[in-house]
């Protein structure tokens, strides 16, 4: 029985169509050129994130979740966001487009990738407790999409937003596989967050003060 | 209460009247919307009205190198548009006889064939800014094409056939389907279609005069008189035929008919003008807050309902766990 005395199917739909908002967003990065708002996007899809969290909390009644959906919601919304845009206002640079191929070719090739993984995960016999499949395979889709963001657009903001964005899809997957997973690990791959949010930090500084730009399309000009 | 009914073919007429009748109608109020938008004071509603009867008393000017298709493609375009509306559900909830004679893609194919008409009539001209449109349009007419099939795809995968007839039923059987993540994405990639094939922005700027930035606008500027008229009047029918098969299908199938009686199909007429209207005036809205995409860039914009449209077929691949 549910909680919320809808229709379990229209519960199920509402969980998709929040997993689907988390893949959409991370197309959304995929092509805006601006780093400020892949950094809002990405605070978005770490929202739908802790929704999806706290939904499964509710639904399947686990309270360890809403632990995890407040300290997602404190760190991936607010916390991390609040420290990249401080980062790329301190160094100020106007990241430009940093596209190695068109837009939509970028997007056709990232349909592509998620086609594959939804129909890969759509064969494995996975049956959850807590969310549908879909989701899962939704997840695929985005660790799939976000390694391509990391692969095809070369500035350093661009490839840390991937990396978090990559984090994120691992969390939609471990709600769907693992929900009543005890807290202390899931807190773990929070502070596992944290320490890439610092590495990225200290790369994009380190970067930025050797070259003076952020693009990483300098990295192939070697010195002797 | 017993009125009376009416025959199947009456309220199939009635369906292209609506159409053919409120056409201008719904160009003029989101034209009169967009200008107090901009804070001008906008044309008439009716204006349309007054742009097409002006138009008629006109003569018409052929260029000396057209053939006869220049004034035959405006009337072959016009008779498209007046042929989709049988298909649609336009008043009914329930299909009528010539309901089942063509499908989406029936549909589809016959409005292609009035850009077909269109184009090849703009083509005939020789006029730069004419053969520019026509083969813009056309270009970007193959573009779109993608993702109306996926759209195509996601209704048959869902109802099991492909006449919007049961695609707008299984809306109206619950609220679930409603919501289902499936059709959502299906009926946000029809309207990115919709702003496409209406030539809004941000695809083309809809009332401008800068022939450089214009697809389908371009087409029409050779021709003069009844036929500019015809042209005219056509692209406001196909508007409100896309609004129909956005409204009436994916968005808000409610407020048709269900039975032959007089009453519910003349109430009918009224609801969906008005519905027409609210998704005129959502139209009018992104008109007036976004900017137009540089040409190059509207491939990015097609790719975006592309790729809604994609997702659909692949959650409902997946949807039946």
């Amino acid at each position: 029985m549910t909680s919320l005395g809808t229709s379990p199917t229209t519960l199920n739909d509402a969980a998709d169509v929040v997993a689907l908002l988390v893949l959409l967003s991370e197309f959304a990065m995929l092509r805006s050129s601006l780093s400020r708002s892949q950094v809002r996007l990405y605070a978005f899809q770490s929202l739908c994130v802790s929704i999806l969290a706290g939904f499964v909390a509710a639904t399947r009644h686990i309270v360890e979740l809403y632990g995890l959906m407040g300290m997602s919601f404190l760190l991936k919304v607010i916390v991390v966001p609040l420290i990249i845009v401080r980062l790329v206002k301190e160094i100020r640079v106007d990241v430009t487009a940093s596209h190695r191929i068109g837009v939509a070719t970028m997007v056709l090739l990232a349909i592509v990738l998620s086609v594959f993984g939804v129909f890969v995960v759509g064969h494995l016999p996975v049956h959850s407790r807590s969310l549908p499949i879909l989701p899962l395979a939704l997840a695929a889709a985005v660790i799939l999409v976000s390694f391509l963001l990391v692969i095809v657009r070369n500035d350093v903001v661009s490839q840390a937003i991937g990396f978090f964005s990559l984090e994120n899809g691992v969390s939609v997957a471990s709600l769907v596989l693992a929900a009543g997973l005890p807290l202390i690990v899931e807190l773990a791959f929070l502070f596992d967050l944290l320490v890439a949010v610092v590495v990225f930090g200290l790369l994009m500084r380190v970067h930025h003060g050797r070259t003076g730009t952020l693009s990483t399309q300098a990295l192939d000009r070697l010195r002797g | 209460m017993a009125g009376i009914e009416l025959a199947p073919a009456e309220i199939q007429a009635l369906q292209d009247l609506t159409i053919l009748v409120f056409a201008p109608l719904v160009s003029g109020a989101i034209a009169h919307l967009e200008g107090r938008l901009q804070a001008r004071r906008g044309p008439r509603i009716l204006q349309p009205y007054y742009d097409i009867a002006k138009l008629f008393r006109k003569e018409t000017l052929v260029p000396d190198e057209a053939s006869w298709f220049f004034l035959a493609g405006p009337v072959v375009a016009f008779a498209c548009y007046l042929t989709v509306p049988l298909l649609i559900p336009v008043l009914t909830q329930y299909p009528l006889p010539l309901g089942y004679m063509g499908d989406i893609l029936g549909g589809g194919f016959i409005l292609s064939l009035a850009g077909f008409a269109v184009g090849l009539a703009a083509l005939e001209t020789g006029g730069a800014y004419a053969q520019l449109g026509s083969s813009r349009a056309m270009t970007f007419g193959a573009l779109i094409e993608p993702s109306i099939l996926f759209v195509t795809f996601t209704v048959a995968l869902v109802t099991a056939t492909d006449l919007p007839y049961f695609e707008a039923a299984a809306v109206r059987s619950s609220l679930g389907q409603a919501i289902d993540p499936a059709h959502l994405l299906a009926a946000v990639a029809f309207f990115l279609v919709v702003l496409n094939d209406t030539s809004r922005i941000p695809v083309e700027t809809h009332a401008s005069t800068l022939e450089f930035g214009m697809i389908d606008e371009a087409r029409t500027l050779e021709h003069s008189g009844p036929a500019f008229a015809l042209l005219k009047w056509g692209s406001a029918m196909k508007q409100l035929i896309l609004y129909v098969i956005l409204i009436n299908v994916f968005a808000a199938p409610w407020g048709e008919a269900g039975s032959r009686q007089i009453g519910p199909v003349l109430l009918a007429i009224p609801a969906f003008i008005g519905k027409a209207l609210g998704v005129g005036a959502i139209f009018a809205v992104i008109d007036s807050s976004f900017s137009k995409l540089r040409l190059f860039k509207i491939t990015e914009f097609m790719a975006v309902a592309f790729l809604l449209a994609v997702l659909a077929v692949l959650v409902l691949f997946l949807g039946g766990r």
